[in-house]
């Protein structure tokens, strides 16, 4: 076996790998912030949070405090966003700019927030591209408001809101979002806005009231569960999308399940689709 | 059902002890019944005085705290004079009026502090009956309450402290592995865009090549040409249209479709120039049989490998800044010399559609070499203008 000396390219490729490697490593960006309020008043509270990519777990506190966000961040990319004033009662956390992630960014940002669960609250949540689990389980909500950009998000309540919620709108993007055990949240009004990502609604939980939902889809697709128990009206306006239904019958302008006459709650949907699927199914 | 009553005794729990107000709770803490024990144990020996930062042969620690004060999450700091060395206490049943602060240990409140409770590079612990009436922050510890009160935020810092890089803060500056993912990701999108344009509109690529390959220089002047007048021609296209209703309505259009264009343009010049440079860097070997559309694709690749090689060298040195921007520069330069004349050729040519025929060789079809022979000339060569010998000398 006869040896090749390496050619020109080769060699030239070969040592601009080699600079890159030896290039010094950035300053230590990664640095962490933890920072809480305790609780000291039952006050309603206006809360904003905002983060632009990574990772975001949004729980109920365990303990007596207002918040508590736990951070990890770059600071070359990223700029902590944690701002607190007594009147009006509003809370702003998160990240106030964020660049965008680099694809294949092995180590992505993190952040946990806690929020009080005894403190009646307007919940705004704004995401970019980010891997959220927002877990509203014990929240005292009166309103959610969430938008996302290119994220990948759940949203829970697995046990009932205590507030009654005067509305919920959900503003999907480019993005998956799954909307679990809705009818715990409280509401009688949910506006879905779904672009180009998928949607799917669990409307189990515990029915306390009858549930209008507006749905709009746009490429996209939204699936909407509901209990077999609950009556369904669903009126929908097509342009180039699709519609499944799972035994709904059409009377008028609308289709009703079976027992929409006799269920005890029951949920009006409006839907409208351009070049999107929107599929419901009752069990 | 359990759940049911479960929520609401919970409720009920809830309701009969209400969160009590911020008064309540200041007053509750205000007798701070201390826990004897560990009030009665000073960090410091009793009597000594507290070492303070600002004593002599305290450099490190100094540099230490001024680099948290640069801090953008951290706290306003007191002045080195009030920042005591090791660990603290504030025992039970004292106040102290203002920020309390220490570094290299930790700092426990049992009594009260009139203002922020900082340890850096310790913990700040909040003891049951303290009160903290500003902020208790930690650099390097963790800042807890342990059943004491603090009014304004806890707040910990880790990892890496101080003001942010110099760059991140005016304009941020690309790391070495992102500039060479950059420049990788053109070069994979140039080839890409360069076979499209080879497969679907080859002719016309070969239009801009010949209108290089034989007047390079009258290519490159038009381009500069080009690119001074490209502005100017917009906005009199602008004006132009904007002299009728119609034309306004037109004018969005009219702006994106001059800039599609331009932007084609631009296109196609580059990967001309990038075939002709590809044709002079590896020249096909004589003798290898290729085709015409292989040794084509042959040059392309080659040529836009040629040219983006110059950026994926200057993203390896973007580490450094001198080198990085001085081979920046240089490829910025080659790169416009090479597409402000493939610019030129493009517009030249018509976008390809025209060749440069002045220049061309003159070739005679074979065709027209026989046509003299034709009994009734239906080309109408008359047989004073049949070919001989000497004309076609003089003709090649």
């Amino acid at each position: 076996m006869s040896s090749r000396p390496l050619g020109a390219p080769p060699a030239a490729l070969a040592l601009v790998f080699a600079l890159a490697a030896a290039a010094p490593l950035g300053a230590q960006t990664w640095r962490t912030l933890d920072v809480s309020r305790q609780l000291h008043d039952s006050g309603a509270l206006q809360v904003k949070v905002q983060y632009g990519a990574g990772r975001l777990n949004l729980h109920a506190a365990a303990s007596r405090v207002l918040y508590d966000m736990r951070l990890r961040y770059d600071a070359e990319r990223t700029e902590p966003l944690h701002s607190f004033t007594a009147n009006p009662r509003t809370l702003r956390l998160g990240v106030r700019k964020q660049n965008v992630k680099v694809p294949g960014d092995r180590n992505p940002a993190e952040m946990r927030l806690d929020l009080a669960d005894a403190v009646p609250m307007e919940l705004e949540i704004e995401l970019g591209a980010v891997e959220a689990d927002l877990d509203l389980t014990r929240l005292r909500l009166h309103r959610l408001d969430v938008q996302t950009g290119a994220s990948e998000a759940t949203i829970r309540f697995d046990s009932p809101n205590s507030e009654p919620m005067t509305a919920m709108r959900l503003e999907v993007g480019a993005a998956s979002l799954k909307a679990l055990r809705l009818a715990n949240a409280n509401t009688r009004d949910i506006t879905v806005d779904a672009g180009v990502g998928g949607v799917e609604l669990d409307l189990s939980g515990e029915w306390t009231q009858d549930i209008n939902l507006d749905v709009e889809v746009s490429l996209g697709g939204v699936h909407v569960r509901v209990p077999s128990d609950v009556g369904v009206r669903v009126e929908i306006r097509k342009v180039l999308g699709s519609f499944e239904h799972d035994g709904l019958v059409k009377r008028d302008d609308a289709y009703y399940s079976e027992n929409w006459d006799s269920a005890r709650h029951k949920v009006r949907i409006r839907a409208e689709t351009t070049l999107g699927k929107f599929e419901i199914d009752r069990r | 059902m359990r759940g049911l009553l479960r929520t609401a005794l919970l409720a009920a729990a809830a309701l009969a002890a209400p969160l009590p107000t911020r008064t309540d709770l200041l007053a509750q803490a205000a007798p701070a019944p201390a826990p004897p024990a560990p009030a009665a144990r000073p960090a410091q020996a009793p009597g000594a005085p507290a070492a303070r930062l600002s004593d002599e042969g305290r450099e490190d620690l100094r540099r230490r705290v001024a680099t948290v004060r640069r801090d953008p999450n951290a706290i306003p700091l007191p002045a080195d004079d009030r920042i005591t060395v090791g660990a603290r206490s504030v025992p039970a049943g004292t106040r102290v009026e203002g920020p309390v602060a220490t570094v290299g240990g930790t700092l426990d409140v049992y009594g009260q502090v009139g203002g922020d409770a900082v340890a850096i590079d310790g913990d700040v612990v909040i003891h049951p009956g303290a009160l903290v009436e500003g902020n208790a922050f930690s650099v390097g510890g963790e800042a807890r309450a342990e059943g004491g009160m603090v009014l304004g935020e806890l707040r910990t810092l880790q990892g890496a402290v101080g003001a942010l890089p110099e760059a991140s803060e005016a304009a941020p500056r690309m790391s070495t592995s992102r500039a060479l993912k950059l420049a990788a990701a053109w070069l994979a999108v140039l080839i890409v865009i360069g076979i499209g344009v080879l497969v679907a509109a080859g002719e016309y690529l070969d239009g801009v090549v010949d209108t290089l390959e034989h007047n390079f220089a009258r290519a490159f002047a038009m381009g500069i040409a080009g690119q001074l007048a490209a502005l100017p021609v917009l906005v009199l296209g602008v004006v132009a249209l904007a002299i009728t209703v119609l034309g306004i309505l037109l004018i969005p259009f009219a702006v994106v479709a001059f800039a599609l264009a331009l932007a084609g343009l631009i296109t196609l010049g580059f990967l001309g120039v990038a075939q002709v440079t590809g044709r002079w860097i590896r020249p096909v070997p004589r003798g290898a049989i290729i085709s015409e559309r292989g040794a084509a694709l042959r040059a392309l690749v080659f040529g836009i490998c040629g040219y983006l090689a110059l950026w994926i060298v200057a993203a390896a040195f973007t580490w450094h800044p001198l080198a990085g921007g001085l081979l920046r520069a240089i490829a910025f330069a080659i790169t416009w010399v090479g597409t402000t004349a493939g610019l030129g050729a493009a517009i030249l040519s018509r976008a390809g559609s025209r060749r440069d025929t002045a220049t061309l060789p003159i070739a005679t079809p074979p065709a027209q070499d026989l046509s003299w022979m034709t009994p009734t000339p239906v080309t109408g060569v008359v047989a004073a203008r049949r070919p001989t010998p000497a004309s076609l000398k003089e003709h090649r």
